[in-house]
Order: structure tokens, then sequence, then C-alpha cells
């Protein structure tokens, strides 16, 4: 991994997407000194521990920030009416 | 009224059990057929998809899906295609399908579709082996989706169901440094040239749900990051002219 810190949160995110464990492509990752902020969309409450305990590997000396929204699949109230 | 679910990038996955099932509960009391726009895994391996199927099995309607460029990455789409068959989920690939919904005959034609961008700004089928392969691809599954289209018109309803997106409009909110290979006017083209009531995506879980293509066709994203509930109902009325829907009333 390049230690050069403009490109380590794509070469973070792009890990994230490719590790089997996570697999998401919607995470944002921003490297502040020595926290890692990771944010955007996870269908699940366990792929969000994941994305966690993934991050903290590839970078165990800094603090994962997990700022990742769950998204809720709850029906929806109305229908659309269109024609 | 017909009435359609449809939901999109449901990205499933290990530990993804039960994520969906609740919210299909109601399901058949108010839709009569559910579409699903492609991305139903995270890495495009039968085991994931294993997870879905088992969800959806036994739901009461006509399940029809597509499949998304999450789907093709382990190389087992034919697999999955085949667990998604095993739960009664038809799979369409630039082919067609029709529906008898108490006697409205509602005909979906479906592709995966593929990127290169719009009108103005889309890649050409030139130069180096691996863009004539990018842009040929879109070409050939645009192409696919006007003739299944096409051989649908004696339907009630016609509807395209992609996973890229055909138009600008359902993108807005994406960046658009990746408008390319998020979607590709080729397919709102065929969509206007063969002509449809609707026209539903995912693929853009950063877009907007609503748009229309430049004949005026509805076009709705229904990425489920972007919904934000298991699906979402769209109800057209039946008729028997798919008229040019700049004429046709379409809200």
């Amino acid at each position: 991994m390049s230690e050069r810190p403009d490109y380590l949160p794509e070469h973070i995110r792009e890990k994230l997407f490719h590790d089997p464990r996570v697999a998401e492509q919607d995470l944002k990752v921003d490297v502040k000194e020595n926290r890692v902020l990771v944010g955007g969309n996870v269908s699940s409450l366990q792929l969000r521990h994941t994305i966690t305990e993934v991050a903290q590997e590839l970078l165990p000396g800094y603090e994962i920030v997990n700022e990742t929204t769950v998204v809720p699949t709850t029906e929806p109230d109305d229908a659309e009416p269109v024609s | 009224m017909i009435r359609i679910a449809a939901v999109g990038d449901l990205h499933y996955g290990e530990g993804s059990q039960g994520i969906l099932r609740p919210g299909l509960e109601h399901l058949p009391d108010r839709a009569d057929l559910l579409l699903l726009a492609g991305d139903l895994t995270r890495r495009g391996k039968p085991e994931e998809v294993q997870i879905l199927a088992d969800e959806l099995r036994g739901v009461p309607i006509p399940m029809i899906a597509v499949l998304g460029n999450h789907d093709y990455h382990a190389g087992r789409e034919a697999e999955v295609r085949r667990v998604l068959e095993g739960a009664g989920v038809r799979v369409l690939e630039g082919e067609g399908t029709i529906v008898d919904v108490d006697g409205v005959r509602v005909a979906i034609a479906g592709t995966k579709g593929f990127g290169g961008g719009f009108r103005g700004a889309h890649g050409s089928d030139f130069g180096e082996p691996e863009m004539k392969a990018f842009v040929g691809h879109t070409k050939k599954v645009s192409d696919r989706l006007e003739q299944a289209l096409t051989g649908l018109d004696a339907a009630d309803l016609r509807i395209a169901l992609l996973h890229y997106s055909p138009i600008e409009g359902t993108l807005e909110g994406e960046r658009l440094e990746i408008y390319p290979f998020l979607g590709s006017y080729l397919m709102a083209e065929a969509v206007d040239n063969a002509g449809a009531d609707l026209v539903l995506h995912g693929h853009a879980h950063h877009g907007t749900e609503k748009g229309r293509t430049a004949a005026g066709i509805p076009v709705r994203n229904v990425a489920q990051p972007l919904i934000r509930h298991a699906y979402n109902v769209y109800t057209l009325n039946g008729r028997h002219d798919v008229l040019p829907a700049a004429a046709g009333g379409i809200s």
C-alpha cells in the first residue's frame, strides 16, 4: 500500500470494495491524521460492523470512525400513479 | 389499473438473511408484479443469491428480474440465474415476457444494459479493443432491448426493466465523472424507438428517482439505497395502444 497520504483514502476504499467480507462499492473514505472516517450506505448492521473490523485490519494504528448508515427496507407508504 | 412493485440493488450477501422478507409481507395485497432491477448480490455468487431466493420463494405474484454488474462479478451469472429461477423469478437478458394480470397483458423487456455516457458525451467504439468492446457491448444490449420491446407491441402495457440508467435525469446526485459508468443514452433511444409505458432501472444509488426519456416516457430509478424501502409501487392504466409518451398523458 502506498504511504503517500494523498492516495491512502482511495486505496482503503478499493481494498474494502475488493474484500469479500465487505464488497461494498458505495463507501466513502477519508483519512485525517490517525483517524479513518468511513461513510456511505450499507444494507445490514452486520455489514456495518464488518466494515469497522476490516478497516481496522487494513490500518491497525488508526482510529476507525464508522459513519455508515443502514438503509431501511420497510414497506413503501403509497403507490405512485404513473399513467 | 396495474400495480408494479420494483426494487434494485439489494446486494445480498453474508448476513443479509431477513433484510427484505418483513417488507414483503403485504406485497401481494399491494402489487400485481414484482420487478427486480439487478445487483441482487454483492459479488455474483450463487450462495449470495440463494439467501434472496429463499426470501422470495412463495411470493404469490409474478417476479421478473434482470441481473446487474455485481451479479456478473464471479463469472457465475448462469448459476445466479438458475437459483433465482428455482425460486420462481423469471430472469431476462435481451428478451421479453408477457404476464396476464386479470386480462391485461403486461409485457416486460429486460436487459442489464451497460454504460457509455449520454448525448454529447458518449464513448465511441473506436481505438483500442477495450474501448470497442465497452461501447460495442452497450450497442448490442440496446439493440436487443429495442427488438424485445418491438416484439411485445401487441401487449396492453410495456415496461423496460434495466440495471444501468438510460437517462441522465435519474443520475442527478451522482458525481458527473462516473456518468459513463452509470448508463447510456443508447438504451433510452431504444425505448423511444420501440415505445414503452415505463422504464425501471437501478445502479445509481445516489441518483434521483424520477425522470423521463427524450420522448417523455417515464423512468424510475428503484435502487434500494435511493428509495429506502423494500420496494416502490407504480400504477399504470392498461391500454391497447402504446402512445408516444409526450401525447399520452403520462405524469
